[in-house]
């Protein structure tokens, strides 16, 4: 992993989506097309030579769209490994970036908040974060840029199956919806479970933010719509936005009930926290799931006041800076593997500088 | 617990009969819920040991075995267009084409169930069943804002049944919101 520089990094953006990020609860959700072409077989299945053919087809009408600003092709040969997990990351994604070889390909917007995949399985995948709790406006933009692409190619679609996906549990709408909500007061209350189970409709699956869907990592727990078929695309939006509604609030009303309670009643989580805020400014060496672990942690008494000095944009930047792509292109330079957690504390070290604990 | 059993003595005093075709049995599988203990006879092939043994995914794999539809004639199935052959799909490969959406148009609510990503209502499948109710290619779709508003309403009235009224408020807040959005889109278009 040579040529490590920011500049070498041209699709790093330092003003981007997840360092001006204010949001406590909702930290943000991301809409997922795929979609491939009648009259091709589907990538796996394709030779370099098509995939590119297929490349050269699709991207014209995501490079000119006039929704999209600064839009820029990279070809996954082009890019280092570090630089696959850097979108990996970036983008909240489950797919195997890491693996996407020649004949395959991204495209960016300036605003770092569209991608589009080609040729990782399927011929397209269309995505968008949304950051704004604005999941219905997200999906009708990533609709109108999926509607031109469809005026010069034609999509592989059965009325029985709807769109045809090279995993036959993505066909039907070819649509996922993964909202990222970040719930600590319900996970250390030990309410989760039973306010899942009261309010998650049929069709909906829990995950973490990434890696084993089993393992919530950084109290940020993450759900997406179970079935993409069988179902309306109003319907997949309807049960995530109530279900995260409901969280929201419940996640609210518990720590508005931290605030008015008792000394002894807060002890705990304040001990947590305070901890936490040790872990970060103290620490020596800190590998990633412990610093989310703990930044989490600073959230959560940022937002009861028990911290000043830092807002929840300075806090959601470091939740997703320190992880480890993020972290080394920031850096901007080579960083060997056993010294990475002691670059990572002093990283965390610094950009907590100003913050003070007040409980 | 499964038991094989030798026709020994011990036993003459249980059926002799498979419960479920009546041929002499080979296998006691006795079930111990709590305090309640089931005894259950069956013959060395019976389908009921399997169900038993492995749940419903047994049942379902013998239902494919023995429908001829689904496996007799299918057994040899390759996409013309892109080889992926029946084996393959049954395995959970990914589909290699358009084409295999066709061929394989029989086999694959079963796939899609086996691995939970078809819903309750369209299992088990019945032919001519609409499985794809959403957007068309070329569609332009909206979401209704209403679908939203309802989403929060059902949200509001359950704070309201729990007197959580200043989560309450912040709800109203939102809709009020949605509502005069809506309505000032809508002058403005007309």
């Amino acid at each position: 992993m040579s040529n490590l520089n920011t500049t070498g990094h041209s699709f790093l953006c330092p003003q981007g989506l997840w360092t001006n990020n204010n949001n406590t609860i909702w930290l943000g959700s991301t809409i997922t097309l795929y979609r491939n072409l009648d009259k091709f077989v589907f990538s796996d299945k394709l030779t370099t030579d098509k995939r590119k053919q297929i490349i050269a087809l699709l991207s014209p009408a995501l490079l000119t769209h006039e929704q999209l600003n600064e839009v820029r092709i990279l070809p996954a040969e082009e890019l280092s490994p570090l630089e696959k997990e850097f979108l990996v990351e970036h983008f909240l994604s489950h797919q195997s970036f890491h693996q996407a070889h020649s004949g395959e390909a991204f495209i960016i917007d300036k605003s770092c908040t569209f991608l589009a995949v080609f040729n990782l399985h399927d011929h397209l995948i269309l995505q968008l974060i949304d950051a704004k709790e604005e999941l219905e406006n997200s999906y009708e933009n990533l609709l109108k840029i999926e509607n031109k692409i469809n005026q010069s190619a034609n999509f592989a679609f059965s009325s029985k199956f709807g769109f045809l996906t090279s995993d036959v549990t993505q066909c039907g709408t070819g649509l996922v919806v993964n909202v990222f909500l970040h719930l600590p007061m319900l996970r250390y209350s030990n309410t989760l479970n039973q306010v899942l189970a009261k309010n998650m409709a049929d069709g909906i699956t829990q995950t973490g933010l990434q890696g084993n869907p089993q393992d919530i990592i950084g109290d940020i727990v993450a759900f997406h719509n179970s079935y993409t078929i069988g179902t309306t695309e109003e319907n997949i939006f309807t049960n995530l936005r109530t279900l995260a509604t409901h969280l929201v609030i419940e996640e609210n009303s518990l720590r508005q009930q931290m605030q008015q309670s008792t000394e002894t009643a807060s002890a705990e989580i304040k001990d947590r926290v305070s901890r936490a805020y040790a872990i970060l400014v103290h620490s020596y060496k800190l590998e990633s799931v412990e610093a989310l672990q703990a930044l989490s942690l600073l959230k959560l008494g940022l937002d009861m006041n028990w911290l000043k000095g830092a807002t929840q944009a300075d806090l959601n930047k470091l939740l997703f800076f320190s992880r480890r792509a993020h972290l080394l292109c920031h850096h901007g330079q080579h960083i060997e593997h056993d010294k990475l957690p002691h670059r990572r504390a002093e990283f965390i070290h610094q950009a907590l500088k100003g913050l003070e604990l007040l409980i | 617990m499964l038991e094989k059993d030798d026709a020994n003595e011990a036993m003459a005093e249980r059926p002799l009969e498979c419960g479920e075709c009546k041929r002499s049995i080979a296998i006691i599988y006795t079930e111990i819920i709590g305090d309640v203990e089931t005894n259950t006879c069956m013959c060395a092939d019976c389908p009921e040991v399997q169900r038993r043994l492995y749940g419903t995914a047994a049942q379902l794999h013998i239902a494919n075995q023995i429908n001829p539809v689904i496996t007799g004639a299918n057994a040899q199935l390759v996409c013309g267009n892109c080889s992926t052959t029946l084996e393959d799909v049954k395995r959970g490969h990914r589909l290699g084409c358009a084409e295999c959406y066709v061929v394989f148009e029989d086999i694959l609510p079963l796939e899609m169930h086996a691995v939970h990503s078809l819903p309750n209502q369209l299992y088990p499948y019945k032919k001519g069943l609409p499985m794809h109710i959403g957007r068309t290619p070329g569609e332009m779709q909206t979401i209704n804002i209403f679908s939203q508003i309802l989403a929060l309403d059902e949200v509001l009235k359950e704070m309201l049944s729990k007197e959580n009224y200043e989560q309450a408020a912040i709800l109203r807040d939102q809709i009020k919101n949605l509502t005069k959005n809506s309505s000032s889109a809508s002058k403005s278009e007309s």
